[in-house]
C-alpha cells in the first residue's frame, strides 16, 4: 500500500504547460486529419448521406421541381448502384423457387430480370432478396429492396395505409378449393357442395376468412381446420384427414400436378374463384419515374405477346420489316419514349430478347405445374382474358 | 461366446461400464456383457465381485416386479419408436433425392460453385487447427480398450440385425433399383421375402458381430499384446471409413447443373465431393502427426507455451476465414494507398504519441482529463453521425473511440519506460488490426451470388453461432463482474441490462434488430441482416452468459478475496488471477450448455428471413417444383446435422471438465 501511495503522489504532480499545449495541438491535428479523410469518401457506407443533404439545401430555394428530382430518385439510385434489388419469396412454387445451386427461377424472378434488362440492358443485374411475408413491406420502406415481385395481392389497404404502390397485375389469382373426385366433387362443384366437409387451410392468411365468408354466403355449415403451412395441409389431405383444402388456385394446381397419388383424382373448383388475388409488382410510394419503368417493362412483355414477338424471333422480325410502327417504336426504332423515361432506346428490346414476352415467361414456369392461360383470366384480352396493356405511343 | 465367463469384474460398479448405455433394447447378449465385464476387470482392482450377464440383467433390469414392468414397457416403447423411424427412413416413398440434390443449398445456399475452393480452404484451415490441437494436447493417456471396441462392433451389428427384423416388410427394391410390388393394394410382402431381400444388411450385421467376437477372443486369449489403442488416433482412423466409402460405395450422384437435374443412383459421389473430403482427412492426419512430433520434441513447459499461439490462431480464424477467404474482398489499391494506409499510420503514430505523453511519469490528473476530453470528442463524432453534421469515415470514429478508451487506461502504464513502450506497441498492433479489418469489411466482395446474402444454409448457422459465442463471452464476463461490483453505477447498469434482456424473448430481439434497427441507423449506413441478427443475438446471449458467470463468481469463497487482499493484489489482479479462473472453471457446464443452446437457437433466424439450414429444409426445398412438398426428409436430415455438432460440443466440454477437474473439488 505504501508504494501505491507514493506513486499516487508522484502522479498528482502537475504536467508542464508546454506539454499540455503540445498535447492539445496534437489532438486538434488528429481531428483535422480524420475529418479530411472523411471528406473525400468514395464508397464508405457512412459518407454518402452527406451529398444528398447538401444538394437539397442548395436546391430548395431555386425550384421545387429540382428538389423532387434530386431528393432521392429511386431510378437514379438504382442506375448508380448498377444492380436492381428485387424482393422475392424464394420459396413459392413456380413463382420464385430457389434451385439447388442457389439460383432463383420462376415467374416473379423472371419479371425481376425483365426490369433489370430494361434498366441496365442486362437481365442478370439483379440481386434477389428473399423475403418472408412479414418483412416484405418493411424491406421496401427501408430501401432494402427496390421492387417486390412477391405474390403480393393488390388491396386497398396496402395501396393506401401501408404506403405501397402497385404496378400492372401480371397474374390474376383467386382462391379455390380442391377435393377428391371420388367424394363426388367435380370441376363445376360450388361452395354449397362442401356442406359438412372438413375444410383445411393454412392459418393466419386471408384464405381462412375468405372460405368462412363464402360458406356463410352459401348458407352451409362446415368444419374449418387450420394448419401451420400448406405443406402440412396437403399432407393431411393426402392422408385423408381433410376432405377439402383451399388456397390460391395457382398453388392448388401445383399441388395437384406434383402430389396427387396414382389412382386418385383431385378436382379444383369452383370455376370462378371465391376471392380476387391480383398479383403484380409492388414498390414504394411517390417514385413515379421508377414506377414507370417497372410498369412499362410489364406492358412491353404484354404488347410483345400480342404482336407475337418473342425472344427467338425478335431479331428476325426486326430484320424482315414485318413489325408495325408501335412495335418498332417500342423496340428502339426511334426510342425517344424510352430515353424520356431515363432508359436506353433499346431497353425493351433487351427485355424481350433476354427474358421473353409475357406468354414465354408464363409458359416457361407456370405450364409445368399445370397452370394454362387458356380460358383463365390470364389469357390475353383478345382471347377473353384480362391481360391488357395500354398502347406504346 | 462364453469363454470369457470366467473373467471377473463388474461393469455396473463404476456406472461407466460399456454395458451401461446399451439399455433394455440394445443387444444384451452374453458376449457383450462379458466383454464389458472383462474390460472392467482390467480397469479396476480385482476384488470386485463377479457377476454374469444374466445376473447383471436381473439386478439392473428385473430387480423387482415394478422394475420388470417398467423395463418391458419402455423396451416396447423404444422398439416401436425405432420401428417407426426405420419405416420412415427406408420407405420407398421418401424423397431423399430432394436432400441429396440440395446438399449444396443446405450447407452454403448460393455460394458459387467456381469459388467453392474457398469453402474448402476454410474447412481445411479448421481441420488443420483441429489436427494440431489434437496432436499436441489431446489423448494423453486416453485409450480405447480393445474389448470396448469389440463390444461396440458386436453391438452395432446386433442393432443392425434388430433393425432389419423390426422394419416393416413393405419395401422391396429389385436388383435394378426399382420398387418390386405385385399389387398396389397389397403393400406388405411376406416377411421372409423381405428378410431375404435385405441380405446386404444381414451381411453387414454378421461381419460386424463376427469381427467383434474374433477381436474379443483374440484379446481374451492374449494373442494381441496391447489391450487398448490411443483414443484420438482411433477416432481419426475411423473417419477414414466414410471417406473411403465415398470412393467405393455407390451412394449415387445427384446434382443440379446449369438448370438440369442429374440423378444417377448407381454411381459413386461426384469428384467435387470425394476429393476434397479425402484431402480433409489427409490434412487432419498430417496435422495430427505434426502435432505429435512437436509434442515429442518439446518439454512440458514448451508445450504449454505452444497453447498460446495455437489458441490465438483459433481465435483469429473465424475473422480471417470469413472476411478474407470467404468474402475475398476486392481492394481498390488507389484508395488503399491514398486513404486507408495513411489514415491507419497517422492514427497509429499520433495515437502512440498521445499515449506516450499520457504515460509520462508526471502526467497526473491532467492525463485523465485529457482522456475524458478525448472520450467526449469520440462520443461527439458518433452523435454527429446520427445527425449528419459532418462526414467522417466510420473507421476514424472507431479509432477515436478506441484511443479514448486506451487513454483512460493509460495511467496504469505510467512510469517505467518498459510499461509505456508496451502500451504503445499494443496500441500500434490494435490499430493495425482494426484498420486492416475495417478496410477489408468495407471492400466489396468479389464473390458473386444471385441473392443478397454471401452465404447461407448451415454455413450461416455456424458463422452466426461462432461469432455470437465469441463476442458474447467477454461481454458476459464483463457484465457479470459489473453486476457483482461494489460500485453502484456498474451494478445498477449491469443488473438492469441483464434483467431487461432476459425479460424479452429472443425472437423479439431478433426481429427488432433485423427489421427495426436499420430504421434507427444514420442515413446511408446499412447493416446486413446477418450482421444485425448476430449483434442482437450477442447482446441477448451475453445477458445469459453473465448470469452463468455470476453463479461461478458467487462460488468463489470469501477467503480467496481476503487472501488476495492480504498479499497486496490490486482489484484487477485479484479478479484476473484469482477470482475469474476459479469462477469460470465452475461455470463450464452452464457455459457449454449456453453455447449449445446458442448454436441450436440460431434456427430462429429462419423466422426473420435468414436462409439458414432450417429454412432450407422447411420452406425452400418443399417449394421446388421438382421436390414439391418434400419436407420431412429435409427436417430429419437437418436434425441429424444439428445433433452431430451439438453432441460434439457436449463431448468436448466433458473432456474440458475432466481436464480442469470440475466436480472433483
Amino acid at each position: 500500500m505504501m508504494e501505491g501511495q507514493i506513486s499516487m503522489n508522484r502522479r498528482i504532480a502537475p504536467i508542464s504547460r508546454r506539454s499540455a499545449l503540445r498535447l492539445a495541438g496534437v489532438l486538434v491535428a488528429l481531428t483535422m486529419v480524420a475529418a479530411a479523410c472523411g471528406s473525400d469518401d468514395g464508397d464508405d457506407t457512412d459518407a454518402e448521406p452527406d451529398e444528398p443533404v447538401a444538394t437539397t439545401e442548395e436546391a430548395a430555394p431555386v425550384t421545387e421541381v429540382d428538389l423532387v428530382q434530386t431528393e432521392d430518385d429511386l431510378l437514379d439510385a438504382v442506375i448508380a448502384r448498377g444492380e436492381l434489388k428485387c424482393g422475392v419469396s424464394g420459396s413459392a412454387v413456380a413463382f420464385s423457387e430457389t434451385q439447388p445451386d442457389g439460383s432463383q427461377t420462376g415467374f416473379d424472378a423472371d419479371y425481376c430480370r425483365a426490369v433489370a434488362a430494361a434498366i441496365f440492358g442486362d437481365a442478370d443485374a439483379v440481386e434477389f432478396v428473399p423475403l418472408t411475408a412479414a418483412e416484405r413491406f418493411t424491406a421496401v420502406q427501408t430501401g432494402a429492396v427496390d421492387v417486390l415481385m412477391r405474390n403480393t395481392t393488390w388491396t386497398q389497404g396496402r395501396d393506401t395505409e401501408v404506403g405501397m404502390d402497385f404496378g400492372p397485375t401480371t397474374y390474376y389469382d383467386g382462391q379455390q378449393l380442391m377435393a377428391r373426385a371420388s367424394d363426388g366433387f367435380s370441376g363445376s362443384s360450388t361452395v354449397a357442395d362442401i356442406a359438412g366437409a372438413v375444410v383445411c387451410t393454412n392459418a393466419g392468411t386471408t384464405t381462412e376468412q375468405n372460405i368462412a365468408d363464402a360458406a356463410a354466403a352459401a348458407g352451409i355449415e362446415m368444419r374449418l381446420d387450420t394448419f401451420e403451412d400448406f405443406d402440412i395441409v396437403t399432407t393431411n389431405f393426402v392422408q385423408g384427414a381433410c376432405d377439402v383444402i383451399t388456397t390460391d388456385g395457382s398453388a392448388l394446381v401445383g399441388r395437384k400436378a406434383n402430389q396427387q397419388p396414382d389412382g386418385e383424382e383431385w378436382v379444383i373448383f369452383p370455376p370462378t374463384p371465391i376471392s380476387k388475388e391480383p398479383l403484380g409488382p409492388t414498390y414504394g410510394q411517390n417514385q413515379s419515374r421508377f414506377a414507370d419503368v417497372v410498369n412499362w417493362t410489364v406492358y412491353a412483355t404484354i404488347i410483345a405477346d400480342e404482336k407475337g414477338i418473342d425472344s427467338s424471333n425478335i431479331d428476325a422480325r426486326l430484320g424482315d420489316g414485318s413489325l408495325d410502327a408501335e412495335a418498332i417504336r417500342m423496340l428502339g426504332g426511334e426510342g425517344e419514349l424510352q430515353t424520356a423515361m431515363g432508359l436506353s432506346a433499346d431497353a425493351f428490346y433487351s427485355v424481350i430478347s433476354q427474358v421473353g414476352n409475357y406468354d414465354e415467361i408464363y409458359s416457361r414456369h407456370l405450364n409445368p405445374v399445370g397452370l394454362s392461360r387458356e380460358g383463365s383470366a390470364n389469357a390475353g384480352w383478345l382471347d377473353g382474358g384480362l391481360i391488357y396493356a395500354p398502347p406504346a405511343r | 461366446m462364453d469363454d470369457a465367463a470366467g473373467t471377473r469384474g463388474t461393469a455396473a460398479a463404476g456406472g461407466a461400464g460399456p454395458v451401461g448405455p446399451v439399455g433394455p433394447v440394445g443387444p444384451v447378449d452374453p458376449a457383450v456383457t462379458d466383454v464389458a465385464a472383462a474390460a472392467a476387470a482390467r480397469a479396476r482392482p480385482p476384488e470386485e465381485t463377479y457377476r454374469s450377464a444374466g445376473e447383471w440383467i436381473r439386478k439392473n433390469l428385473f430387480s423387482s416386479r415394478l422394475n420388470s414392468l417398467l423395463t418391458i414397457a419402455f423396451g416396447l416403447l423404444i422398439l416401436f419408436a425405432a420401428r417407426g423411424l426405420l419405416n420412415f427412413v427406408f420407405s420407398e416413398e421418401r424423397g431423399w433425392d430432394a436432400v441429396r440434390t440440395n446438399l449444396r443449398l443446405i450447407f452454403t445456399h448460393a455460394y458459387p460453385e467456381e469459388q467453392y475452393v474457398r469453402i474448402w480452404v476454410c474447412v481445411g484451415t479448421l481441420v488443420v487447427l483441429t489436427g494440431l490441437s489434437l496432436g499436441l494436447f489431446a489423448g494423453r493417456g486416453e485409450g480405447v480398450q480393445l474389448q470396448k471396441i469389440s463390444t461396440v462392433m458386436a453391438g452395432v451389428g446386433a442393432a443392425i440385425a434388430l433393425g432389419v427384423i423390426l422394419r416393416e416388410p413393405s419395401v422391396l427394391i429389385g436388383a435394378d433399383g426399382a420398387v418390386v410390388r405385385e399389387n398396389d393394394d397389397v403393400v406388405r410382402q411376406s416377411f421372409f421375402e423381405a428378410m431375404a431381400d435385405r441380405w446386404a444388411w444381414w451381411l453387414a450385421a454378421a461381419v460386424l458381430i463376427a469381427a467383434g467376437v474374433v477381436l474379443r477372443r483374440a484379446v481374451a486369449s492374449s494373442k494381441v499384446s496391447i489391450s487398448s489403442v490411443p483414443a484420438v488416433e482411433f477416432a481419426v482412423a475411423l473417419l477414414a471409413l466414410p471417406v473411403l466409402s465415398a470412393w467405393i460405395y455407390p451412394w449415387g450422384h445427384f446434382a443440379f447443373v446449369d438448370g438440369t437435374f442429374i440423378a444417377e443412383p448407381g454411381r459413386t459421389v461426384a469428384m467435387s465431393t470425394k476429393v476434397p473430403w479425402t484431402v480433409m482427412w489427409l490434412l487432419v492426419v498430417a496435422a495430427m502427426a505434426l502435432g505429435r512430433l512437436m509434442r515429442r520434441g518439446f518439454d512440458e513447459q514448451q508445450q504449454q507455451r505452444m497453447r498460446i499461439p495455437l489458441n490465438l490462431l483459433w481465435l483469429a480464424s473465424p475473422f480471417a476465414l470469413y472476411w478474407v477467404i470467404l468474402r475475398d474482398p476486392h481492394l481498390e489499391w488507389d484508395r488503399v494507398l491514398s486513404v486507408d494506409i495513411p489514415m491507419g499510420v497517422l492514427f497509429g503514430v499520433i495515437g502512440a504519441g498521445v499515449l506516450w505523453m499520457l504515460t509520462r511519469p508526471g502526467v497526473g490528473e491532467l492525463g485523465r482529463i485529457i482522456a475524458i476530453v478525448l472520450l467526449g470528442v469520440a462520443a461527439f463524432n458518433w452523435l454527429a453521425a446520427f445527425f449528419g453534421w459532418y462526414s467522417m469515415l466510420q473507421k476514424a470514429r472507431l479509432s477515436f473511440l478506441l484511443l479514448a478508451l486506451v487513454a483512460l487506461a493509460a495511467h496504469n502504464f505510467a512510469g517505467e519506460s518498459i510499461k509505456r513502450r508496451r502500451l504503445v506497441v499494443a496500441w500500434l498492433v490494435l490499430m493495425a488490426i482494426v484498420h486492416y479489418f475495417a478496410t477489408l469489411m468495407n471492400a466489396p466482395s468479389t464473390v458473386e451470388t444471385p441473392t443478397e446474402a454471401l452465404i447461407g444454409g448451415f454455413a450461416v448457422t455456424v458463422i452466426v453461432a461462432v461469432f455470437t459465442i465469441m463476442l458474447s463471452f467477454p461481454l458476459g464476463v464483463l457484465l457479470a463482474l459489473a453486476r457483482t461490483s461494489r460500485l453502484p453505477i456498474f451494478r445498477v447498469m449491469a443488473t438492469s441490462y441483464i434483467e431487461v434482456i432476459r425479460g424479452v424473448p429472443l425472437i423479439t430481439i431478433l426481429i427488432f434488430f433485423a427489421i427495426i434497427l436499420n430504421l434507427f441507423l444514420p442515413v446511408g449506413m446499412e447493416i446486413s441482416l446477418i450482421a444485425s441478427a448476430t449483434l442482437g443475438y450477442t447482446l441477448f446471449s451475453a445477458a445469459y452468459l453473465a448470469e452463468n458467470v455470476r453463479g461461478g463468481l458467487q462460488s468463489v469463497r470469501r477467503g480467496q478475496f481476503e487472501a488476495s487482499d492480504a498479499v497486496g493484489l490490486s482489484t484487477t489482479q485479484r479478479t484476473v488471477f484469482v477470482v475469474l479462473p476459479q469462477a469460470l472453471r465452475v461455470s463450464i457446464p452452464p457455459l457449454v450448455g449456453q453455447m449449445i443452446a446458442t448454436f441450436k437457437e440460431t434456427s430462429l433466424l429462419a423466422i426473420i428471413g435468414v436462409f439458414d439450414v432450417l429454412r432450407m429444409a422447411n420452406s425452400v426445398i418443399p417449394a421446388q417444383t421438382q421436390f414439391l412438398g418434400i419436407k420431412r426428409e429435409g427436417l430429419l436430415f437437418v436434425s441429424v446435422v444439428y445433433w452431430i455438432f451439438a453432441y460434439t460440443l457436449s463431448k468436448q466440454s466433458q473432456r474440458l471438465e475432466r481436464r480442469l477437474g470440475v466436480g472433483e473439488r
